[in-house]
């Protein structure tokens, strides 16, 4: 059940958040941090495969927000500001990752943790085992295809398809032109569509 | 002038406008065929949306907490540099205020003395005569003659004089 103070906190927009954060207000960053922390580590997560990976450079993305709120200008959403800063963080990782080449980029023994979809407000049904173990091979088959694709790629497909963001935002938040987003997005979704066919055929 | 992947894409997601629309499909060569493209496409979205759309994050609060500190250290050494860099600007702004003083008091103590000296002019012009005292008799002595301008007088000023000369007597 919602408090009082947290409808208050509902209302209050971004902008506002960011105006009192830029006069030095942590606890309006951290109402902020609260808003978009589960979009933010689900996009990096998705991206880097791995939860204590997706934890740092979630931490090191809003901390890099809050070093910075001060240059936004409110031109584009925060919410696009917010995801530039984080594309930024985690393609620079992964491309470290790729030049150092060190191990695979999957980690196995992370056991991938699902939620409901609105299980905030429906009372949660436990999923059958064969079933979770259904999903867990669905979510490895993707994460793996996902792999494949180069930092820009992943990046354009899961703004696209997971967070529904349009060209523009994307663009915006790759820090590149709207052809090329299109253009990455073609190829992104080429080489899922080779890759993961059989599984989204059969549900 | 958009490139034909880019032309696809704007199709499969409904972006084109209602004349590139109409030019684009009239230019694929097989309909069938890329409107069955399209529906995997729009499959694959389906996919990903339904596997990736929600992740579990555990410990948000953890999370939010472990940010709010790491803020906080930021925050210190950022301090501790504006501490260090007001200590880097105060040895030139000393080394300002000390020469802006040095100079204040040189222009100061010019005009002073050049205004003083005609008022406080002593009277009497001094002189320190040459003539040397026997060191042995008279290992300190000196002597000094005053010569008041208006009267004409000359004082004749000797300390430390142990005895006169035999030579100096007057004659």
């Amino acid at each position: 059940m919602q408090t009082e103070a947290t409808l208050a906190q509902a209302d209050v927009s971004d902008l506002d958040l960011v105006t009192r954060c830029q006069a030095g207000d942590t606890e309006a960053f951290d109402q902020l941090v609260t808003r978009y922390r589960t979009r933010v580590f689900g996009m990096i997560y998705n991206m880097v495969h791995s939860e204590q990976d997706a934890w740092d450079l979630a931490q090191d993305s809003f901390l890099k927000a809050w070093k910075s709120i001060k240059r936004f200008r409110g031109r584009s959403s925060f919410y696009t500001w917010i995801y530039r800063i984080v594309m930024n963080v985690t393609i620079d990782w992964l491309r470290k990752k790729q030049v150092k080449g060190g191990g695979s980029e999957f980690d196995d023994s992370v056991q991938l943790k699902h939620i409901e979809p609105a299980s905030k407000t429906v009372p949660k049904s436990e999923a059958l085992p064969h079933e979770m173990i259904e999903r867990r091979e669905i979510r490895g088959r993707i994460d793996k295809a996902i792999a494949q694709l180069s930092p820009e790629q992943r990046a354009v497909i899961l703004m696209k398809e997971i967070e529904e963001m349009q060209y523009h935002e994307i663009a915006e938040a790759l820090g590149c032109s709207i052809g090329t987003v299109m253009s990455r997005l073609f190829y992104a979704r080429k080489k899922l569509q080779n890759l993961l066919r059989d599984v989204y055929e059969n549900i | 002038m958009k490139t034909f992947e880019e032309k696809w894409t704007a199709w499969l997601d409904g972006q084109l406008s209602e004349r590139e629309l109409a030019e684009f499909e009239a230019s694929l060569p097989d309909r069938a065929a890329a409107e069955a493209e399209k529906a995997d496409v729009r499959k694959l979205g389906v996919l990903l949306k339904r596997e990736l759309g929600v992740s579990a994050f555990a410990n948000e609060e953890f999370f939010s907490h472990q940010l709010r500190e790491r803020i906080l250290e930021s925050s210190v050494p950022s301090a501790k540099r504006e501490a260090n860099a007001s200590t880097w600007w105060t040895i030139p702004r000393l080394l300002w205020t000390g020469t802006a003083s040095l100079a204040v008091f040189l222009i100061f103590t010019i005009f002073v003395i050049r205004d003083k000296n005609p008022a406080e002019e002593s009277q009497y012009l001094t002189q320190i005569l040459n003539a040397r005292v026997d060191p042995v008799v008279s290992p300190n002595a000196t002597v000094s003659m005053f010569e008041v301008k208006q009267d004409r007088v000359t004082v004749l000023w000797t300390e430390g004089l142990q005895s006169l000369p035999a030579d100096y007597a007057a004659k």
